[in-house]
């Protein structure tokens, strides 16, 4: 498999040609680890993510961190004696990709476990392959809540806080300010989100969370952009000319950056509270621009966490890859240790015995002692948001959140009960 | 008052954006017979080659950058049209499809090499950064820059076409290409020429929407099925029709988003149905011969 990973098709069918002719026909891409799993010392492990187009960011940043987190195992011995050894492959966001590069990595790399991707809907590919061939998948970027109900299985764990999760969190924060008096009710309410299920359930969860907080709003405009669309403006256009109080944006990425870059000649941020997933990148690419005042959502910000294993993960990502740790590569360097955990208890690489060795258990990690429940293999860990602050941290150079505003949704507040995922699961 | 202004604004800017672009595409259509899928890739190219030059700095660079990412597409251009367009000239609409389908996927894999597989951003001058107060309502100075850009492009495409023995010479082409070889010009370096132009406008609407949006790979792809539409819809070889084309959708999309904004996409499709419907050869087009 790692022969083929400089291979990083971008379109749809070229990737999925590539894929089968370079990885399936040509028996040679695999020979070279055939049989990993048990000779040599070492084990194999595979991250199958989307490592180009648009979102190649959040893949990458999740590979460096399963990376990172392979490599201070292996300094400190490897498990069960044995070296671990990191495949990767881009998805392209493709589900048939995904599905290709997860089997190519069970059948032909032995993997004995997997980690990614960045799409919920190339996850769902996978995790139906991980429980077909009874293979750990730990999905620790794409998060949809379908992944832990209708699609479980028992070798799949969520080590990310799900779409259910957010949105609450997102709408928790909202309520505290408007009971602080800093926002005024009933919300004049826009939505901007790509036009597609991620953005879709995400403002769908934002809405019933308003409700199930019971904070008054009043939708004025709500705004789907094509997920390819080339030009934003007239959405944004429409989006300001219905004068909305808080705008929901469910866009990341390069995508929310354009945003806000667009939106501020426009005053927007001056008379509108915006709830978005500014993470640690795109506050490091918007800098000096970066909206202060809007109110961030964030999985795993390492700055905001008060964890001194993350801010320890993250001096150590500083200084080897020269940028600071976005959530992903936090999340991902997590889900790589709640793996090896398992792999400890058990005694063994046994993908049955790992799974049952991590249902339910207290797992340390960098992030502190995480359980990833039973019911649903979902961590049980908080969503964190907090206000964009208006100048630069002293530490990276660029605006974080305001001192003292970073607040931890706890998980009791913002996730589903284990009732509820059980019906889902049905 | 207030969405009036800013629907206007909108409109006009995306329209002169698609406009630059679109023009490159139906004048090489026009003169050459070409439906050249590579336009695309001339377009990131213009695009990306301005966060080369601009970096992560802005002010006066902004303007060589905008030049840059337009010379950078034209150069491009003139490989592509010397490598492989130029032994197309014959072949059949499909085999040229297929061609300059393939040469936008060799150059989307080159581009990845070179500016990586994430996004990009980069600012608009200081000068363009702020908004503008028009009658009340704040409007971003970039996107009047935007507009104006695309009205300066359509005037020169006219005074080219109208007022010089080139522009003349091309009319001339596109109406009986052997007559004009006799008459000796250099067919060749003609369509070259025309080319050459087609990508250089290509590369200035990269480069021009640069600061408005993030660039990344697959931008290519999703321009040419836009500005393709906006040709078809205008009439393919015509410039006028491009503009009109550009305008048609422009509308579209602020009328969209601001009024079926959970079908705006659709809207865009459907407005090609309807004018394809009533006039296959689009608004300003002529029927095929």
């Amino acid at each position: 498999m790692s022969h083929c990973q400089p291979v990083r098709p971008r379109h749809w069918a070229l990737a999925t040609l590539a894929a089968a002719a370079a990885c399936t026909l040509i028996a040679a891409c695999g020979n070279s680890s055939a049989g990993s799993a048990s000779s040599g010392g070492t084990v194999t492990v595979g991250e199958s993510t989307t490592l180009s187009g648009s979102i190649a960011e959040l893949g990458e940043s999740g590979l460096q961190g399963v990376e990172l987190a392979v490599a201070d195992l292996n300094s400190h011995g490897g498990l069960l004696g044995k070296k671990i050894k990191v495949v990767s492959a881009d998805d392209a966001a493709t589900p048939a990709t995904g599905a290709a590069n997860a089997k190519n990595m069970i059948l032909q790399d032995h993997v004995v476990a997997l980690f990614g991707p960045v799409s919920s809907a190339v996850a769902a590919a996978e995790e139906q392959l991980a429980g077909q061939y009874k293979v750990p998948i730990f999905f620790h970027t794409s998060n949809d809540i379908s992944l832990m109900g209708a699609n479980f299985n028992p070798y799949a764990f969520q080590v990310v806080p799900n779409t259910d999760m957010e949105p609450r969190a997102a709408a928790l924060y909202l309520d505290s300010e408007v009971k602080a008096g800093k926002i005024k009710t009933p919300l004049a309410l826009g939505t901007f989100a790509p036009n597609y299920s991620f953005g879709q359930d995400s403002v769908a969860g934002f809405i019933q969370a308003l409700k199930y907080y019971n904070v008054p709003f009043k939708i004025v405009s709500q705004q789907w952009p094509s997920l390819e669309a080339t030009n934003i403006s007239p959405n944004l256009s429409a989006l300001i000319a219905a004068k909305p109080s808080v705008v929901y944006n469910a866009q990341f990425g390069g995508d929310l950056v354009t945003f806000v870059k667009q939106a501020t000649p426009f005053g927007f941020f001056k008379k509108t509270t915006m709830l978005s997933m500014l993470n640690t990148a795109e506050l490091a690419a918007l800098g000096s621009q970066a909206p202060a005042g809007s109110i961030a959502y964030d999985r795993a910000p390492w700055f905001a966490m008060n964890e001194p294993g993350v801010t320890a993960f993250a001096t150590e990502y500083h200084a080897k890859y020269h940028q600071w740790p976005d959530t992903w590569a936090v999340l991902a360097y997590t889900s790589v240790q709640v793996w090896a955990y398992g792999v400890k208890h058990a005694g063994t690489f046994d993908a049955g015995k790992v799974s049952a060795a991590i249902a339910g258990a207290a797992i340390p990690t960098i992030r502190g002692t995480i359980t990833i429940r039973a019911c649903d293999h979902q961590a049980e860990i908080p969503e964190y948001v907090g206000t964009v602050a208006s100048s630069p941290s002293s530490l990276t150079g660029f605006p974080l959140w305001t001192p003292g505003s970073a607040f931890a949704a706890p998980f009791s507040k913002i996730g589903l009960s284990c009732a509820q995922m059980k019906a889902m699961q049905k | 008052m207030h969405s009036l202004v800013l629907d206007i604004a909108g409109t006009l800017s995306a329209a002169a954006n698609l406009f630059v672009v679109a023009a490159g595409l139906t004048l090489v259509f026009g003169a050459m017979r070409i439906i050249n899928m590579a336009h695309g890739s001339f377009y990131m190219y213009g695009a990306f080659a301005v966060t080369t030059v601009l970096g992560v700095g802005a002010g006066w660079r902004f303007w060589l950058a905008l030049l840059a990412g337009a010379v950078v597409a034209a150069v491009a251009g003139l490989t592509v049209e010397v490598t492989v367009i130029r032994r197309l000239y014959d072949a059949e609409h499909l085999t040229q499809l297929l061609a300059t389908y393939a040469v936008l996927l060799i150059f989307a894999d080159i581009g990845q090499r070179i500016w990586g597989a994430g996004y990009r951003t980069v600012n608009p001058p200081a000068v363009l950064a702020s908004g503008v107060s028009i009658a009340g309502v704040q409007v971003p100075r970039y996107q009047l820059f935007v507009i104006g850009v695309g009205a300066a492009v359509g005037l020169a495409l006219w005074l080219m076409l109208a007022r010089t023995r080139f522009g003349w010479l091309l009319r001339a082409a596109v109406q009986d290409p052997e007559s004009v070889a006799t008459g000796g010009t250099d067919l060749a370096r003609l369509r070259t020429g025309v080319f050459v132009i087609g990508a250089f406008l290509a590369g200035l609407g990269g480069a021009l929407i640069a600061p408005m949006q993030s660039i990344a790979p697959g931008m290519d792809v999703s321009i040419i099925v836009s500005v393709f539409i906006v040709v078809t819809i205008g009439g393919l070889g015509s410039v006028a029709g491009a503009a009109l084309g550009a305008l048609l959708i422009g509308l579209a999309q602020t009328l969209g988003a601001e009024f079926f904004a959970s079908w705006a996409a659709s809207l865009i499709y459907l407005t090609m149905i309807v004018v394809l419907a009533i006039r296959p050869w689009g608004l300003l087009g002529v029927p095929e011969r």
